[in-house]
């Protein structure tokens, strides 16, 4: 992707696009481990029979700042053309996967028993598979 | 009903009132059923947006097991009052839903033209739509009122104090 082309104006922008396309596997392997170490932690509490703290939904939200980050950087690579997708599948499952978190944290964060921390590791797992079809999707383009 | 499903009711539960369907493994039944609702919503919108013609009946049963999936999620949230009327309901069309489209499309696959949230029990869900509504029918149960003398529905149910 990386090879130099002799459209001297358009050089810098494929290499940019290049470099972002290059990035976004990575991040979607980053999201998928964050989720499961995050579903981990949750499960750590559902054995101890604790309730959700504070200290994870930061987790939860390092989570959503790398699904805005694969979003800007998809947005980007599909606008320029790079880069082509089912586009709708793949906005699908974005816009799906940074709904669940923010969501399924503010539902298990109201119950104070350990329910609370297994609804926040299903959700963490449930964002994993979306970041496995999402790479599925990317992929497949 | 044993005395021993009657022992393991949560000490928080009034004995008298229903419990909110939202509580407890409540708030993990919501969760699995919201995100069913996703997953089926999206599937459905995406199907009618972009090929609804190729199979109007399947498409048509995904938009339908969508809508019940959303219904039940909230009214499952709920959980007072003529929600859980509602719950009732929705959970109940679902597990008649999941039981009469998997096995329908079992006996003849093409009989949808299209596969279903349904098809096969939900296998493309892990088998998810199939445990749900059983689930679902089970809590409701399970948080009921229960009266303060044995009703008819369950004549030889133990009274601890």
């Amino acid at each position: 992707m990386l090879t130099p082309t002799p459209g001297a104006g358009l050089v810098a922008g494929r290499v940019q696009a290049g470099i972002l396309g290059a990035v976004v596997l990575p991040l979607l392997l980053l999201l998928v481990a964050l989720c499961v170490a995050l579903a981990a932690w949750a499960l750590v509490f559902v054995v101890r029979d604790r309730a959700v703290i504070l200290r994870q939904l930061f987790g939860a939200a390092v989570v959503e700042a790398v699904l805005v980050v694969q979003a800007v950087v998809a947005a980007v690579l599909l606008v320029t053309g790079d880069h082509a997708v089912n586009a709708v599948l793949f906005w699908g499952y974005l816009a799906t996967a940074l709904l669940v978190l923010p969501i399924a944290a503010a539902w298990a964060f109201a119950e104070r028993t350990r329910w609370s921390s297994v609804v926040l590791m299903v959700a963490s797992l449930t964002v994993a598979f979306l970041g496995f079809r999402l790479w599925q999707i990317w992929a497949a383009a | 009903m044993t005395g021993a499903v009657a022992g393991a009711q949560p000490p928080r539960g009034r004995p008298s009132a229903p419990r909110s369907t939202g509580q407890g493994f409540g708030r993990l039944l919501v969760t699995v059923y919201g995100i069913l609702a996703f997953a089926a919503l999206g599937r459905s919108g995406y199907e009618l947006a972009t090929k609804f013609s190729e199979a109007p009946v399947a498409y048509s049963l995904s938009a339908f097991s969508a809508v019940v999936y959303v219904v039940a999620t909230i009214a499952l949230a709920r959980g007072r009052g003529a929600w859980r009327a509602v719950a009732w309901v929705a959970v109940s069309i679902e597990a008649v839903g999941v039981l009469t489209v998997g096995a329908l499309s079992l006996a003849s696959p093409d009989v949808f033209g299209e596969s279903t949230v349904w098809s096969g029990f939900g296998q493309g869900y892990g088998y998810i739509p199939l445990v749900l509504p059983f689930a679902g029918l089970w809590w409701l149960l399970r948080t009921r009122a229960r009266s303060a003398a044995p009703s008819a529905g369950d004549p030889g149910r133990p009274r601890p104090a």
